[in-house]
């Protein structure tokens, strides 16, 4: 079953374009990356699946039904969402922040001792959110999202200026939450959190898709057809991959001659680059 | 438009919490006191100063507190986190008009006894109270929603404080100026009226009308601020 389903979405603001003629689709229980550079149109995105914004065409659909319906509050208890635009009550603390949640979304008060461990601040509940370092706050107001256990979560960027410790956090917990059968949509500039995160990615530019599939997939795809030889002798080789070079390879090994052996793979930030001629920002 | 007072209540307490850790902000309950206190060595048969009294406290204490609770909220990004949890617009509004509503009561409460002032009709006073609380709280909120910042919320209060603060000293001018007879149906203008009754004789037409003009202000004010937040749901 798909979770959100996309038809052709376009969404102009005055004369230029912030997405043009977007479709994919995200099954259940999926991770899926939306990547891209800043201003690619990703955050608008989230925007129209959740009816913060509306389409100036095409259908966009959550929960098999249309996106503007994420405004009723039945719905709303449903998925949870993360951007750069949350924020936190900065007079109150960790738990007192994430008490109000409990309430608006009706759980029970072990909720908060929870996610306060699932985000690993349990010893930090009694703190004010304005003594907090800003990885500290990520956690917290990633926390208020997930508090209610979402089926589908919306991730703008949650590790954009975190150190590794923290994002490792960060990706620690999805994980586990994507384990229990969270649908996750993410959106992020780093082509690495997505490789380590993403079942599948899209890459948008300009407004446009213009490649999808896993990292996987889209590195065989995109993948030179060369094989990269290094020798103990500190010779190096880029061999293309035929018969020639299979009959080098073994008589190198038969001579133990062979120190290290691979295909030439691209990352997914090199991908990004031959498609758009853009260097990500 | 479905309702949920137990959400309502969290907002509530979760504001109640914010505004008492906010000292720029609570210190604004003392004002009205203050003017009490001032207004009651003058004298509280002072003209005009029980409508003062009343009409800056509505401006500076209902109005001024509403918008910034609502400003700070945008500004800090939490009313969009509001906006996308369950919590319907009804919700929100409720729970974070509650707060100015129970404080300037008890404050406004406070200031007229400390003033001293002696209601000729108790029931249309407290009626006239409460519908003023009610709409400076509206006007607080739609200022506080056309405000990006704090800053700017302080600042878009003064037109309100101008108008409405104004008026009942403007309508003395209708005599050289026909065309303030138009501010002599500004609440504030009405609450004067009102307050002025005398305890010797008034007719039913006198607590009738300052009351029905300003239930209408009231209705029409609480109305846009809905109607505003709820275009606020969207970033078109």
């Amino acid at each position: 079953m798909d979770v959100i389903e996309v038809e052709r979405i376009r969404k102009s603001f005055g004369h230029k374009d912030a997405l043009a003629d977007v479709s994919f689709s995200i099954p259940k229980g999926e991770i899926f990356g939306f990547l891209g550079p800043s201003g690619a149109g990703k955050t608008t995105l989230i925007k129209i699946l959740t009816a913060q914004l509306n389409p100036t065409s095409g259908q966009a659909s959550v929960f098999n039904q249309p996106a503007e319906r994420m405004q009723q509050s039945a719905q709303k208890m449903r998925f949870g969402i993360l951007t750069d635009n949350s924020g936190l009550y900065e007079r109150l603390s960790v738990e007192e922040n994430l008490e109000l949640y409990r309430k608006l979304y009706d759980l029970p008060k072990s909720a908060v001792d929870k996610v306060l461990q699932f985000v690993n601040l349990s010893g930090e509940r009694k703190k004010k959110t304005n003594l907090l370092s800003k990885g500290m706050r990520q956690r917290v107001m990633l926390a208020c999202s997930i508090i209610h256990e979402p089926e589908l979560l919306f991730l703008d960027e949650p590790t954009s200026a975190l150190d590794p410790v923290n994002s490792a956090h960060i990706y620690k917990g999805l994980h586990y939450l994507n384990e229990k059968g969270t649908t996750i949509f993410l959106t992020t500039h780093d082509m690495a959190e997505a490789e380590l995160m993403c079942n599948r990615v899209a890459i948008l530019y300009q407004g446009q898709i213009q490649t999808i599939g896993s990292p996987k997939e889209l590195k065989r795809q995109h993948r030179e057809n060369v094989i990269c030889v290094d020798l103990i002798n500190g010779e190096s080789y880029e061999l293309p991959i035929n018969e020639g070079t299979a009959d080098q390879i073994a008589d190198w090994m038969r001579q133990g001659l062979i120190d290290r052996l691979e295909t030439k793979e691209p990352s997914l930030g090199d991908i990004f680059i031959k498609m758009t001629g853009s260097e990500l920002l | 438009m479905s309702i949920s007072l137990k959400r309502a209540r969290a907002i509530f307490v979760k504001d109640y919490k914010e505004f008492s850790r906010n000292y720029a902000l609570s210190i604004m309950l003392i004002f009205p006191i203050i003017i009490a206190l001032i207004f009651k060595r003058a004298g509280a048969s002072l003209p005009g100063a029980s409508g003062f009294l009343f009409n800056s406290s509505f401006v500076l204490l209902t109005c001024f507190a509403q918008a910034c609770l609502i400003a700070e909220e945008k500004e800090r990004n939490t009313l969009r986190s509001l906006m996308m949890t369950p919590a319907t617009t009804m919700d929100v509004l409720i729970g974070k008009s509650a707060l100015v509503f129970v404080m300037s009561a008890v404050v406004l409460a406070i200031s007229t006894l400390l003033f001293g002032y002696e209601p000729a009709n108790i029931w249309a006073f407290v009626a006239v109270i409460i519908l003023s609380i009610i709409l400076y709280t509206a006007a607080g909120t739609i200022c506080g929603l056309f405000s990006k910042t704090l800053l700017e919320a302080s600042l878009s209060i003064l037109p309100v404080a101008f108008i409405f603060m104004g008026a009942p000293w403007g309508a003395v001018l209708v005599k050289d100026y026909p065309v303030f007879k138009v501010l002599d149906y500004m609440p504030s203008s009405q609450l004067v009226h009102l307050l002025g009754l005398s305890n010797t004789g008034y007719t039913t037409g006198d607590v009738l009308k300052p009351l029905l003009i300003n239930l209408a202000w009231t209705v029409i004010l609480t109305v846009v601020s809905v109607i505003l937040y709820q275009r606020r749901l969207k970033d078109e």
